[in-house]
């Protein structure tokens, strides 16, 4: 089988050994339908696949043998899952294949069509009933019956097959349907949606197995697998869609079930009716679910991959950066690695242990089956079908290691750090409390105090307005921005001016710059520059000497104004407060 | 009534003017009435006395030129100058405000609180000294000078003693005229050098067996900057005698001489002489809240508070230290307790205000906020400005909160923090060109190395500034 391998590595995973690569196999197949069993008793195990043929006819069971087609048999309905189990306690130990489809399963020995079971027929409704024994008797028009069955329909009851089909005909082709038809009997038949498998008495690999199929009635069967008969019927408030089974018929079992109004059930021995006490109500529809020691995960239609205890509880979720299309458990027990696999339609095949993301295979198209176990004689094998019907096949190199987080997906490891959050003290609580009493008084007293603040606020700001207080100009014909620095010990301090040109396009002209100090305290050399016109963009330095006339360590504030000539207002105005001149240095 | 009883009365009284006076006429008619000289000295001394122990300035002069530095790269945990190193998790800086050296603002500003230690002399000259960074360029200037001068203006008729033509070897010998001579040259005068001269000599008379003239002579060799000789003293004064100053002198030492570790050590030692001494906690406190040791150093404010519960700084600083770890609901108690304390400022309703935001009393806030504003001076105002934006960015009013900002500026052309939010507004706003501008004031101003971050407060935790989470929320 690997010498089959493909020279071809589409993927660079270095974890995975490419085994077999058939893009012609044309299979049309999902998970549910692919099982790998060793059907021959010979340690070789096959690979069973219900193909789904063109979706309506060509509905094939297909058997490969390592990479050859071993057997194919043709399928009547659309199959809907695939099972293997063990069906007596003859040697040598062959398992039995089961497929599901429609109201059916078709048991399989030795690769031989071996027995049928129909599921048990549904009541008819008695005035559908009572139309077509009119219907045989030709004592009805088929215009007037197909009204009668349309109202039927409205007011919710579930009709026949039949009765569904007439109703889609055309007026004129009834007749001649009704013709066909009406001397064979009315029969209310369901569909199975899923199928899987329960040990009966014993937990061993090769054990006596029964049948469980969930069906769209909303129910779902336990099935003796010697005497194909039902041996308990359990009610769920929707149709299920995936199942996974454990535990032992005669013992003690657990069915989840996740159904189609997006919620997972789990059932229990002895209960008929799932209890909605165990129910996990999932926000989107599944699309997949798989069981892993006891904690279930479920991959939903909105990209999540949830986990949940056996009870119900939410572990954790992840982001999946694709649709989900299928999930599989993968159970590697040489290693004891246990992981879901989820097939993504970013042609990505994701391995989870955890919520750690642990290994990405890339595929070359869109995987929508996948199956991992034992194939011929490698355990670790992983079984993919993608959407334009090609399979693949990959084996788990045995030196490959899974380390959790070497490929972070999901949140960031920040994340999950525990936020150094305080305790909620007993004031806290009591504020609270306060909180919740005096609300409206709280909140209005706020929104006056606002209105006030607001108020003095735009006052005050209007004042610094007028009075140019700032060192940005906030006029935007003025786009001015000054700083001012004074470097020195003392007594005679350096002031430097920077004055800048914010806009990008307008220069300014005819400025000066001006200073407000105390005579008594500084002496300025020069007091008053005249400004060059500002280019936009460009710092400009001015600079002037100050002498610093008291030495009594007293310092005062100094303002440097820049003035439009001509104007008496500032455009801006900077505010320094002096340093104290060292006297150390002037004595 | 005897005048100079009078005048020992008034002394006692602390009206220093008033006993000075009637000295000054007992002088005229007799100069060498020695009890009036005496009490004259003391009394001008007493005029502008300042408790050594908790006047610290560091001047750039000091920093830069440090030569007492053991090792330029410390070891973890051990120094003042590398704060942050111990390995202890505080709040983060972003959000506790850190001063320039990396240690967060303390809850009460005290000398030596302020502003960072700049890198180099290059930095240290070249910044902006402005009052607002106030720091001087050696410790024998700046704020002993400004005391000196106050001194001088309240003789106008030239000083009261001319100390050039003292002879020190005759008053050192005689202990109860040099112990207020030494006071009034090292308080009044400010003379440094003159009265470590008298104390060498004064100690030397009495066989150096007097611990309080090695404590005066440790005092002197400080504030020369010779730190090892005061250290050296103040060891041998210790063993004369026990007292709560030689260790507080003593831990100062060690804080100058970057020996953090030493220091407390110096303290618990004194604890043990003197258990329950609040001074020797909240020496403790300081350190470990310099080495941003917060959780230890709010165990020791808390002992503090047990032997003494009125003590202003250690309920500020526990304050600040349950603000800024998102318990406002404690630290508003704290502020509360400050408040029926008698403390009333601008920047303890600062506190309040922000408190009753983030613990969600909305009805208190503002009018704190209001108080805040009406007793805030030219310094503080800016800060109270900068915080009634950060409540109007809190409830989304970037209107409100532009103009707080701008007005913030309009109080202080330095600050830091309010160019940056403005600038983050101004990116909201969408005015690309006016968020550049603003961001590159803040290049400026952040370029400045020391102190160009308020400096305000003596009380409390005044600002909270997230500016940095700010930033990066909106950038």
């Amino acid at each position: 089988m690997s010498a089959a391998s493909d020279e071809q590595r589409s993927d660079s995973s270095d974890k995975w050994l490419d085994a077999y690569n058939d893009r012609v196999a044309s299979l049309y197949t999902f998970t549910q339908c692919m099982t790998l069993s060793d059907i021959q008793a010979d340690g070789d195990y096959k690979l069973i696949i219900a193909d789904l043929g063109t979706g309506s006819y060509d509905m094939k069971l297909k058997v490969y043998k390592n990479t050859n087609l071993m057997s194919e048999h043709t399928i009547i309905d659309l199959p809907t899952g695939v099972v293997t189990f063990y069906m007596d306690t003859l040697e040598p130990r062959t398992p039995a294949i089961a497929v599901a489809s429609g109201p059916y399963i078709y048991v399989y020995k030795n690769l031989r069509p071996y027995f049928k079971f129909t599921l048990p027929p549904l009541d008819v409704h008695p005035v559908e009933q009572d139309l077509w024994d009119q219907a045989r008797e030709g004592q009805i028009s088929t215009l007037v019956m197909r009204e009668t069955l349309e109202n039927l329909r409205l007011e919710g009851a579930v009709l026949t097959v039949k009765s569904l089909r007439m109703l889609q005909l055309e007026a004129h082709d009834l007749d001649a349907f009704v013709q066909v038809h009406r001397t064979s009997p009315l029969k209310r038949q369901t569909v199975i949606t899923c199928l899987a498998t329960l040990k009966k008495s014993l937990a061993d690999d090769d054990a006596i197995s029964c049948l469980v199929l969930g069906t769209e009635n909303k129910a779902i069967y336990v099935l003796d697998p010697e005497a194909f008969t039902v041996l308990a019927t359990m009610e769920l408030p929707s149709v299920p869609v995936f199942l996974s089974v454990n535990g032992l018929y005669d013992v003690e079992y657990r069915i989840v079930t996740s159904c189609r109004n997006g919620c997972v059930y789990t059932l229990k021995r002895g209960t008929s009716e799932a209890i909605v006490k165990h129910c996990i109500e999932l926000k989107s529809q599944p699309v997949g679910m798989e069981r892993i020691n006891k904690n279930i995960y479920v991959g939903t239609m909105d990209q999540m991959l949830h986990c949940f205890t056996a009870k119900g509880k939410k572990l954790w979720t992840v982001k999946m950066p694709a649709t989900i299309l299928t999930l599989e458990a993968i159970d590697f027990k040489p290693k004891g690695f246990k992981a879901v696999a989820v097939a993504l339609s970013n042609r990505q095949v994701q391995l989870y242990k955890e919520k750690f993301l642990v290994d990405i295979i890339h595929t070359e198209d869109v995987v929508t089956g996948l199956r991992f176990g034992r194939f011929a004689r490698e355990d670790g094998t992983l079984v993919m079908t993608t959407k334009s019907g090609s399979l693949f096949v990959k084996i788990l190199k045995r030196s490959a290691k899974f380390e959790e987080q070497d490929l972070s997906a999901g949140p960031p490891a920040a994340q999950n750090t525990k936020l150094n959050v305080p305790k909620k003290t007993k004031l806290f609580v009591d504020q609270t409390l306060r909180e919740r009493e005096h609300a409206v008084a709280m909140h209005r007293t706020f929104q006056r105090d606002l209105y006030l603040l607001r108020l003095n606020v735009a006052r005050e700001y209007a004042k610094a307005l007028d009075n140019s207080m700032n060192p940005i100009s906030s006029d935007p014909t003025e786009p001015l921005k000054l700083s001012a620095q004074i470097q020195g010990i003392g007594p005679t301090f350096k002031l430097t001016v920077n004055l800048q040109n914010t806009s990008l396009t307008q220069a300014s002209s005819e400025l000066i710059i001006a200073f407000e100090f105390d005579e008594r305290l500084y002496s300025f050399r020069k007091k008053l520059i005249q400004v060059p016109m500002l280019v936009p963009g460009l710092n400009y330095i001015f600079d002037t000497f100050i002498d610093c006339l008291n030495d009594k360590g007293v310092s005062d504030n100094v303002k440097v104004f820049v003035l439009r000539q001509g104007k008496s207002v500032p455009l801006i105005t900077g505010v320094i407060s002096m340093p104290v001149a060292e006297v150390v240095v002037m004595s | 009534m005897d005048p100079l009883f009078l005048a020992y009365s008034y002394f006692r009284r602390r009206k220093f003017k008033e006993c000075t006076d009637i000295c000054t006429t007992l002088l005229e008619k007799n100069p060498y009435d020695q009890a009036a000289w005496t009490l004259k000295t003391r009394a001008l001394t007493g005029q502008v006395y300042v408790d050594e122990v908790d006047v610290d300035e560091e001047g750039i002069a000091e920093m830069v030129m440090d030569d007492n530095a053991i090792a330029n790269v410390s070891r973890p945990g051990t120094s003042l100058r590398k704060p942050g190193t111990s390995g202890q998790a505080g709040p983060s800086p972003g959000v506790r405000p850190t001063s320039q050296s990396g240690r967060p603002l303390s809850g009460f500003v005290r000398p030596g609180t302020q502003g960072g230690r700049p890198g180099t002399m290059e930095q240290a000259i070249r910044t902006p000294r402005t009052a607002h960074t106030a720091r001087p360029v050696t410790s024998s200037s700046g704020r002993f000078v400004r005391l000196g001068t106050a001194s001088m203006l309240s003789t106008p008729d030239g000083p009261f003693i001319n100390l050039a033509r003292l002879n020190f070897s005759k008053y050192a010998a005689r202990p109860n005229l040099a112990k207020a001579l030494f006071e009034y040259i090292f308080h009044h005068e400010n003379d440094i050098r003159n009265a470590l001269e008298l104390a060498a000599l004064a100690t030397e008379a009495c066989q150096f067996k007097d611990w309080w003239w090695k404590v005066q002579l440790a005092k002197c060799y400080y504030r020369l900057g010779m730190y090892r000789d005061s250290e050296k003293q103040l060891k041998s004064a210790l063993k004369h005698q026990d007292m709560v100053d030689i260790f507080l002198y003593l831990g100062k030492v060690y804080v100058r001489l970057d020996q953090p570790l030493t220091a407390v050590e110096m303290y618990k030692q004194g604890l043990e002489k003197f258990p329950g001494e609040t001074t020797l906690l909240t020496g403790i406190a300081r350190i470990h809240e310099g080495l941003t040791e917060m959780d230890k150093a709010v165990k020791f404010y808390k002992d503090v508070l047990h032997f003494d519960n009125m003590h202003v700084e250690a309920i500020a600083c526990i304050a600040t230290h349950h603000f800024y770890t998102d318990q406002p609901e404690v630290a508003l108690k704290y502020y509360r307790r400050l408040l029926q304390m008698g403390v009333y400022n601008a920047e303890l309703f600062n506190n309040l205000g922000l408190c009753c935001f983030y613990a969600q009393q909305y009805d208190m806030t503002l009018t704190c906020f209001e108080r805040a504003l009406s007793l805030a001076d030219d310094q503080t105002l800016a800060d109270v400005w900068f915080n009634i934006g950060h409540v109007a960015l809190g409830i989304c009013d970037h209107n409100l909160a532009y103009q707080c900002f701008r007005l913030t500026l309009a109080s202080n052309n330095d600050h830091a923090e309010a160019y940056n939010n403005l600038g983050v507004l101004e990116l909201k706003r969408g005015h690309v060109e006016a968020r550049l501008a603003f961001q590159e004031f803040l290049l400026i101003s952040e370029r400045r190395p020391a102190g160009h971050r308020p400096t305000l407060g003596s009380v409390g935790t005044r600002t909270y500034e997230p500016t940095k989470s700010v930033a990066v929320r909106f950038l």
